[in-house]
C-alpha cells in the first residue's frame, strides 16, 4: 500500500516537474498510446522534436519506474535515448512499447568495454523507418541491391547516398493505394513488444514468414515454452497506412511489393515515360510500367477475360512482354483499378473459378450465380440465387427429353395468356433482340468452351483466345482443327 | 492517353531513323492512332514498285497490337485481296507490349521481300510459289508494274 502512495507521489511530482517543462515546447503534438508489458495502456501527448529520453521521462513515473529502468520498443527496435520522435515514422494514435529492463543488462564496467557496446547499442537503436532503403526492397534478391543512386546525394544531406524507404500499401480504410510504414510483432503472441535480431534486407525477409528472428518482451518465457525451444522466436512484419490516423494496432494495410519508387528512372515499358512510382513486374527481367499503364493493361486483359485463374494465386495478369513465371502474386494490386472495375474483376475472377471447377452460371438475366453441380445431373436449380431451375445442357428452363433448337419461342405461353399477341411481332419486339441476333448470326461458338467467336479475317483455322482454353477448331466443320480440314477448305 | 504518348515517341523516332524501306509516313494531326506509308520492298519481284499500307492502332494500344492493311493491290501469298495481312508479331497470342511499331515493319518488310508460303492468306498463290517459281515470279512481277504505287527517287 505504501508502495502505490509512493509511487503515486512520484508520478504526480514528475508530471508536475515535466508539465511546467513541457508545456512551452509543445508546439505540434502528437498524441500517442505507450503500451506497458502488464498491459495498461497510456496516452501521451507528444512534441515530435523530443527525444526518446524525453519520452521516457514522461512515461517512466507513471508506470512506476525509473526513466533508466524503461525501455521504449517500436517496429521491432529498442530506440535509443538520443533518437528523436519526428526520425520514428510514428503518426497519430501510434503505439510505443515499453518494457521494463532485466536486471542482468547492467551497465558493463570495463571503461572501453562500455564504450564498444554503447556504440553498438547506438546503431541498432535507429528506428526501422531510418535504416531501411529503397534500393534494398527494389530487388528481389539482396546481391544486387548494392545500387546507389547518385542522384539522391545532391537532393539528401550529404552524410547519407541512400533514400529513405518508400512503402506503397492498400489501404483498405481509405480504400485505395497509399504510401505505408512497416511493423514488426512476435510471429507467435502478435505482440508489438519485439525486438529484431537482424534487419530485413529485402522483400524476401518481410513477406515470407520466419526469416527474421527476434526476442519477444512480451512473454518471452511464454514464447519460447510454447515452441519448446523446436525454433527460435521469429518477427512478423505487417504494414499500416501513413496517411490516415491509426485506428489500433489491428488496423492493417496490404503491401504491393511491385510498387516500388522509379530509383533507376526506367521508362515504362507501354508509354516510354519515365515515372514514379513505377509496377516492376516479378519477371527475371523486372519490366516496369508506370500506374496508367498497369491500369489499362488489367482494364485491357480484364474485358477480353485474358485474365489466368492461378490454382494458388487466384485471377491474375504476367508480365505484358510475356515472361514465363511472371504472375502479381499480390492479388491487392488489381485494387488499383476503379471500385466497378475491381468489381467486374472480382466477377470474372469468381465466374472463371466456378467454369473451371466444372460448374455452370445461372443464365437469368441479372443473376449469373455460379453454380456448382453433380456430375450427370442436368437439372440445375439456383439455390440461394434467385430459384431458376434450368437445364445444364442448353441453358433454357428445365425440360424432360430431349433440349430444343435455341431459335425456338419458349416465351409464347398463350394458353396462360389474356392477350393474344402476333407471334411474329412478338419475336420482332424483344429487349436486347438486336444484339441477340447479331451476336448470334456473327458468331459460332468455340466447340470446347462455348464462347461466341467472330471470324474477322484469314483462313479457317480458330484458335480460342479466352484465357486457358486456347481450343484450335475449324470454322466450317466446328470441330477440332484437323489436317483434312487444312486439306480441303483451309481457306474456304 | 498511353497510345496517344507512346505513338508520338514511335513516330518521332521511326521518322528520325530514315527507313529506306517505308517511307512518306503521313499521320492525320487529329488521329494519332492512323498512320500511312510507303511499302518500298528491295527484293524482286517486288522491287518494281511500291506500297501503300495503312496501320491502324487500337485505343488499347500497346496493349491490343496494331492493325496493317495492304492499300496498293500486291500479288502475294500472305497478302489477301483485302489487302489483309497475317504478320505473326501483331497477331492476338504473340503480341507484346514492348513491340515497337519500327519491328513490326520490319517484320512486314521482311515478309514481303520473302513470302512464307507454309502460312499463307491465298492458297492458290502459294501452291503457285511453291511449284512454279517462275510462273509466279513473273505474274507477280505483271502485277506490279500494273498495280503498284511509284517508287520514291532516292
Amino acid at each position: 500500500m505504501s508502495f502505490l502512495i509512493n509511487a503515486l507521489k512520484n508520478f504526480l511530482h514528475r508530471m508536475f516537474q515535466v508539465l511546467s517543462l513541457g508545456k512551452k515546447t509543445i508546439t505540434n503534438s502528437l498524441s500517442i498510446y505507450v503500451k506497458h508489458i502488464g498491459g495498461r495502456t497510456l496516452a501521451v501527448e507528444l512534441d515530435p522534436t523530443w527525444d526518446i529520453k524525453n519520452l521516457k521521462e514522461v512515461v517512466a513515473p507513471k508506470l512506476g519506474l525509473e526513466p533508466n529502468e524503461v525501455k521504449i520498443i517500436f517496429a521491432g527496435k529498442e530506440l535509443g535515448d538520443e533518437i528523436k520522435i519526428e526520425e520514428c515514422d510514428l503518426g497519430q494514435k501510434s503505439v510505443l512499447h515499453a518494457v521494463k529492463i532485466a536486471k542482468k543488462t547492467k551497465l558493463p564496467q570495463l571503461n572501453d568495454g562500455s564504450f564498444i557496446e554503447e556504440n553498438e547499442d547506438l546503431n541498432s537503436s535507429k528506428p526501422l523507418s531510418e535504416t531501411l532503403d529503397d534500393s534494398m526492397f527494389s530487388h528481389e534478391d539482396s546481391s544486387s541491391s548494392s545500387a546507389i543512386i547518385d542522384k539522391e546525394n545532391s537532393q539528401s544531406e550529404a552524410s547519407t547516398s541512400k533514400s529513405k524507404v518508400h512503402f506503397y500499401v492498400f489501404c483498405p480504410t481509405c480504400k485505395e493505394m497509399k504510401s505505408g510504414k512497416i511493423r514488426v510483432r512476435c510471429h507467435f503472441c502478435k505482440s508489438g513488444a519485439f525486438t529484431v535480431h537482424s534487419e530485413p534486407q529485402n522483400w524476401h525477409d518481410v513477406l515470407i514468414t520466419k526469416q527474421i528472428t527476434g526476442t519477444c518482451e512480451n512473454s518471452p518465457e511464454s514464447c519460447a515454452n510454447v515452441l519448446s525451444n523446436r525454433e527460435p522466436t521469429f518477427a512478423e512484419f505487417y504494414f499500416k497506412c501513413s496517411e490516415h490516423t491509426s485506428l489500433g494496432e489491428e488496423d492493417g494495410a496490404v503491401p504491393l511489393d511491385l510498387i516500388r519508387p522509379n530509383l533507376r528512372d526506367v521508362p515504362c515499358l507501354a508509354c516510354a515515360d519515365v515515372c514514379d512510382p513505377v509496377l516492376v513486374f516479378p519477371c527475371t527481367e523486372g519490366h516496369v510500367t508506370c500506374l496508367d499503364c498497369f491500369r489499362q493493361y488489367c482494364i485491357t486483359r480484364l474485358t477480353e477475360r485474358q485474365f489466368w485463374q492461378h490454382p494458388e494465386l487466384g485471377y491474375t495478369l504476367a508480365c505484358p512482354a510475356g515472361c514465363p513465371d511472371s504472375f502479381i502474386k499480390e492479388v491487392h494490386h488489381f485494387r488499383l483499378l476503379s471500385e466497378a472495375q475491381y468489381a467486374q474483376y472480382q466477377r470474372f475472377g469468381t465466374e472463371e473459378f466456378v467454369l473451371r471447377s466444372g460448374g455452370v452460371l445461372c443464365p437469368q438475366p441479372g443473376c449469373g450465380m455460379g453454380i456448382l453441380v453433380d456430375p450427370g445431373c442436368n437439372k440445375v436449380a439456383c439455390i440461394n440465387g434467385c430459384g431458376y431451375v434450368f437445364c445444364r445442357l442448353c441453358l433454357q428452363g428445365y425440360h424432360i427429353g430431349d433440349c430444343r433448337p435455341a431459335d425456338y419461342d419458349s416465351n409464347s405461353n398463350s394458353e396462360g395468356c389474356l392477350y393474344n399477341v402476333d407471334p411474329g411481332r412478338a419475336l420482332e419486339a424483344r429487349w436486347d433482340e438486336a444484339s441477340r441476333v447479331t451476336i448470334k448470326s456473327s458468331t459460332k461458338p468455340c466447340p470446347k468452351c462455348r464462347t461466341p467467336t467472330e471470324r474477322d479475317g484469314g483462313c479457317m483455322h480458330m484458335v480460342c483466345t479466352r484465357a486457358g482454353c486456347k481450343f484450335e477448331w475449324c470454322w466450317v466443320c466446328q470441330t477440332p482443327w484437323t489436317r483434312d480440314c487444312m486439306g480441303s477448305h483451309w481457306f474456304g | 492517353m498511353a497510345a496517344t504518348r507512346r505513338l508520338q515517341k514511335e513516330l518521332g523516332d521511326i521518322r528520325n531513323s530514315g527507313l529506306k524501306s517505308f517511307r512518306d509516313i503521313q499521320v492525320d494531326e487529329t488521329n494519332i492512332l492512323t498512320w500511312q506509308g510507303l511499302i518500298v520492298p528491295d527484293n524482286p519481284p517486288y522491287n518494281k514498285g511500291a506500297f501503300k499500307i495503312e496501320i491502324n492502332f487500337p485505343a488499347e494500344y500497346p496493349f491490343k497490337p496494331p492493325k496493317i492493311n495492304f492499300k496498293t493491290k500486291i500479288y502475294h501469298p500472305n497478302i489477301d485481296e483485302k489487302g489483309q495481312v497475317c504478320l505473326p508479331i501483331i497477331s492476338a497470342e504473340n503480341w507484346k507490349p514492348a513491340t515497337k511499331t519500327e519491328q513490326v515493319i520490319q517484320a512486314l518488310v521482311a515478309l514481303v521481300n520473302e513470302p512464307e508460303p507454309e502460312h499463307p492468306l491465298r492458297g492458290d498463290l502459294a501452291e503457285e510459289y511453291l511449284k512454279d517459281k517462275k510462273k509466279f515470279a513473273k505474274n507477280a512481277e505483271d502485277y506490279t508494274k500494273k498495280h503498284s504505287e511509284k517508287r520514291p527517287a532516292d
